[in-house]
């Protein structure tokens, strides 16, 4: 071992900038990459990370991680371990790869973007790191989906999700491009390392890595709590750049900026994570609901650390923690209703003992989406299985790209009206899914107003022929690849085909 | 009971990877097909299509001269994934941290003159600017890469360099420990990279470099001129001073470095056949942005040079002279087929 500690020589390697003379500071760092908000680049060098790592420690320890990674997929590639998994789980699994791991790596061009693009020497080499933990992240969980393409074709979808225009795809590529792979540094460091990674991530790695072990499926457990290991080191990246923007009269454009991107990251992890959470993984290997989970990692560490930085509770907090309570479950009901559109197999998750579950975690369950859920099941024990299946598409949103369920939101109560939001702007018309939705888009309204939404798309004529087979074809889905009740519908019938159904009352 | 009937003939790799005669490696596996991004329409990425980072992508990367039909057909000789990266990484680190053990052991640093620091103070402590700004650049590289092969193998040269930059703060501050604390004073190490003459033609080459914006400009001045010219002396002419100066840690440590350097090349050098290949003007294109970047980085390396050649002692055989630099980085152009 070298005699010297990292501590003693390390500060010599943050201690790199300088002056441009041949160059203007502009040129070096465009807006478009890099929008410092005018703040003096001398301000920018005081930046300071709290955790520090050598590259030498970097490689000795990551080379170590990942044999031990991959030597457990390998020791499991050899059992029928993947055969005997739940199918429910299955789905959330195959769903978690697609909507994943390729955003996994583009967070790697997004760290490259703060390692280039950072206005700090010190920055630029955590994301230099950052850059190599999300190749990692990227490459590991495609990897691993490669070794069950044989076992489960959908797999495939670990890849080709991003290549197609599935609405799930199309969801998580607007959230992940405004967040990271096409955003400017100053913004990444507070989008994705601040509001992301020091919360959502935790919710998606630490809470299904903790599912992962009831379940017994040691390979995606011992995956993902692997990747967790490294945001610690590259999600510290925000605090130090959050402090820089309060110290220079920013904290106005700072809770612009967080505010915008905790609500996206909550729309879309309410779409995965809550529905695997609270519908796809077995009743008896839950460990909490994904109410309790969002509240240990997101409501409480969010609280924590927006008072450490002085910064306010986002102005939309109230419809937020109302959102908990209902808006999975509309997600849930919408995307099993529109389970072709998906590339997994939606777990209805409507046993007897789920309901009851359900309705212990979420009082009220019942009375709202269990009796629409009621409908469903007469109809599937009746044979009327097409009755539950779409013959039309719902209007998404033109920020969040999932359905709109306002509706939803209005029977349960926290809506005053069913309708959706609209915008006219520039001779168009923007519909909305919430206020916050609305609300990030007229902050910014450059940003996302020449997107098409996929219903734009589909109005618009972009989608031949306009009927449900092309838009599946549109989307990339083919008729084996479109999603179907994960339990071939044996949920509908408790005790065997002549068991009762249970009925709300 | 499994998710899916599964299909009829059974799945070798992703099928966006198109068809393939046997199981891919764990290298195409991890990269194949990952730029789904790249000549997107109507943009890049899930936006506006005219948000600026679209327009900038569709610009420098899209929009650039050097271009094929297909980036995908280039492969890394090295073929590293992250996997193999950091496997490849931990061994030369392990390689690098014996060599330093034996140093330490033989408490080599107690051995050096007090001229020998002196020279590296002016010499090498302020080379971190430099390769910092090799980093940066790499970073860029690699963020407009059009396929996930090239982008990845950018990626781990940015690595690479700041691995480099971490042995030169080591070696800055232990032999600051032997009595000579300038050596780690970064006030100094700053003013001398900003204001000595000699370091004047590598900042000014590196500035410039951070705004080659152009995928193919950026590759070819980082990867084809500035980072093998500046590697020469920055590596190899350092290790040979130092030698003459009795400092082997040095001198093993910037050979360690070397086979980085050379990793970038093979590389490099696969990037050229795969371009040259491609497309007919892409010789061209190459041969042009190396020629207007190559006078600039020989002016940088005479300059490196000059610092090294204040040394208390001058190897043997002598430094290269700026034809030999010339001659060397033309022998890398003929091995990547340019040149004249
Ligand atoms: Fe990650
Ligand atoms: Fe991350
Ligand atoms: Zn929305």
């Amino acid at each position: 071992m070298p005699k010297l500690n990292r501590s003693e020589w390390y500060d010599l390697t943050r201690d790199m900038n300088w002056t441009f003379r041949y160059v203007e500071e502009e040129q070096v760092f465009p807006e478009a990459l890099s929008n410092g908000r005018g703040i003096p680049a001398e301000e920018w060098w005081r930046w300071d990370e709290p955790y520090k790592i050598s590259y030498r420690e970097y490689v000795h320890n990551q080379s170590e991680k990942d044999e031990s990674a991959y030597s457990i997929n390998a020791a499991i590639g050899r059992s029928n371990h993947f055969e005997n998994l739940d199918a429910g789980w299955k789905s959330g699994i195959v769903a978690h790869y697609g909507a994943i791991a390729i955003p996994e790596y583009l967070a790697s061009i997004g760290e490259s973007r703060m390692g280039r693009f950072g206005r700090a020497a010190a920055w630029r080499n955590m994301a230099t790191y950052g850059t190599l933990d999300e190749m990692r992240h990227g490459q590991i969980q495609t990897y691993f989906p490669h070794t069950l393409l044989d076992k489960e074709a959908r797999m495939d979808w670990a890849h080709k999700a991003f290549h197609t225009n599935e609405w799930g795809a199309i969801a998580a590529r607007s959230l992940f491009d405004d967040m990271f792979t096409a955003n400017d540094a100053v913004s990444m460091a507070l989008q994705l390392t601040f509001t992301f990674e020091t919360g959502f991530t935790n919710l998606q790695f630490l809470g299904m890595a903790a599912d992962a072990m009831k379940v017994g499926d040691v390979d995606f457990g011992a995956l993902i709590s692997s990747i967790q290991t490294d945001e610690a080191r590259h999600a510290q990246q925000g605090e130090p750049t959050l402090r820089i923007l309060l110290a220079n009269g920013q904290k106005e454009e700072a809770q612009r900026l967080i505010d915008h991107m905790f609500w996206r990251a909550w729309h879309l992890f309410a779409l995965l994570t809550g529905l695997s959470m609270d519908y796809y993984t077995p009743l008896e290997h839950r460990s909490h609901s994904f109410k309790e989970f969002m509240n240990e990692f997101i409501v409480k560490q969010f609280m924590e650390q927006f008072r450490d930085f002085g910064m306010d509770l986002p102005w939309y907090w109230e419809q937020f923690l109302e959102e908990m309570d209902w808006y999975h479950h509309a997600l849930h009901l919408g995307v099993w209703f529109w389970r072709p559109t998906v590339w997994w197999n939606p777990d209805a998750g409507m046993s007897v003992e789920e309901r009851d579950w359900l309705e212990e975690k979420y009082p009220g369950w019942n009375d709202t989406f269990g009796k629409w859920w009621d409908v469903i099941t007469e109809n599937v024990r009746s044979g009327n299985v097409d009755r539950t299946l779409p013959e039309t598409f719902p209007m998404v949103c033109n920020m969040c790209h999932i359905p709109v369920c306002t509706p939803a939101g209005h029977v349960t109560g926290h809506f005053a009206s069913p309708a959706p939001l609209l915008v006219d702007y520039e001779g168009r018309r923007y519909t909305f899914c919430s206020e916050p939705c609305k609300w990030v888009f007229e902050s910014d309204p450059k940003r996302f107003a020449g997107h098409k939404s996929l219903i734009d798309r589909f109005l618009g004529g972009e989608v031949q022929p306009p009927t449900v087979e092309g838009a599946l074809r549109y989307m990339g889905l083919s008729p084996a690849e479109c999603g179907t009740d994960a339990d071939d519908y044996a949920w509908a019938f408790p005790g065997g085909a002549a068991g009762e159904i249970r009925r709300a009352v | 009971m499994s998710i899916t009937p599964r299909a009829r003939r059974a799945t070798k790799t992703w099928s966006k990877s198109g068809q393939v005669r046997r199981k891919p490696s764990p290298y195409e596996i991890t990269g194949s097909q990952f730029h789904y991004h790249f000549r997107r329409e109507p943009a890049p990425f899930e936006l506006s299509p005219d948000t600026p980072i679209n327009e900038w992508y569709l610009k420098h990367r899209e929009g650039s001269p050097l271009q094929i039909e297909d980036w995908e057909t280039f492969r890394d000789p090295d073929k590293l994934n992250y996997r193999s990266y950091v496997s490849l990484q931990h061994q030369r680190e392990t390689v690098m941290d014996g060599i330093v053990d034996e140093y330490e052991r033989r408490d080599h640093d107690a051995t050096l003159g007090a001229d020998w620091a002196a020279t590296l103070t002016v010499a090498f402590a302020p080379a971190r600017f430099a390769i910092h700004a090799l980093q940066m650049a790499a970073l860029y590289l690699g963020q407009v890469g059009p396929s996930a092969f090239i982008t990845n193998a950018a990626h781990f040269q940015a690595g690479d360099e700041m691995r480099r930059i971490q042995w030169l703060a080591y070696r800055c501050k232990s032999l600051s420990l032997a009595g000579t604390p300038e050596l780690v004073s970064s006030t100094l190490a700053r003013n001398t990279w900003e204001n000595d003459e000699r370091w004047q033609p590598a900042r000014k080459l590196l500035e410039e470099l951070l705004i080659a914006y152009d995928w193919g400009e950026a590759f070819a001045a980082l990867n084809l001129t500035v980072k093998p010219v500046l590697d020469i002396v920055l590596n190899e002419e350092l290790a040979l001073v130092a030698e003459a100066n009795g400092d082997g840690l040095l001198a093993s440590m910037q050979r360690e470095h070397a086979h980085d350097s050379e990793r970038s090349q093979r590389w490099s050098k696969a990037l050229v056949a795969t371009a040259v290949a491609g497309a007919d003007g892409n010789r061209d294109h190459l041969q042009k942005w190396v020629d207007q970047w190559s006078s600039a980085a020989y002016d940088a390396a005479d300059g490196l040079r000059s610092l090294l050649a204040d040394a208390p002692v001058a190897p043997q055989p002598a430094l290269l002279g700026r034809s030999d630099i010339v001659g060397r980085h033309e022998a890398f152009l003929a091995s990547c087929e340019l040149g004249r």
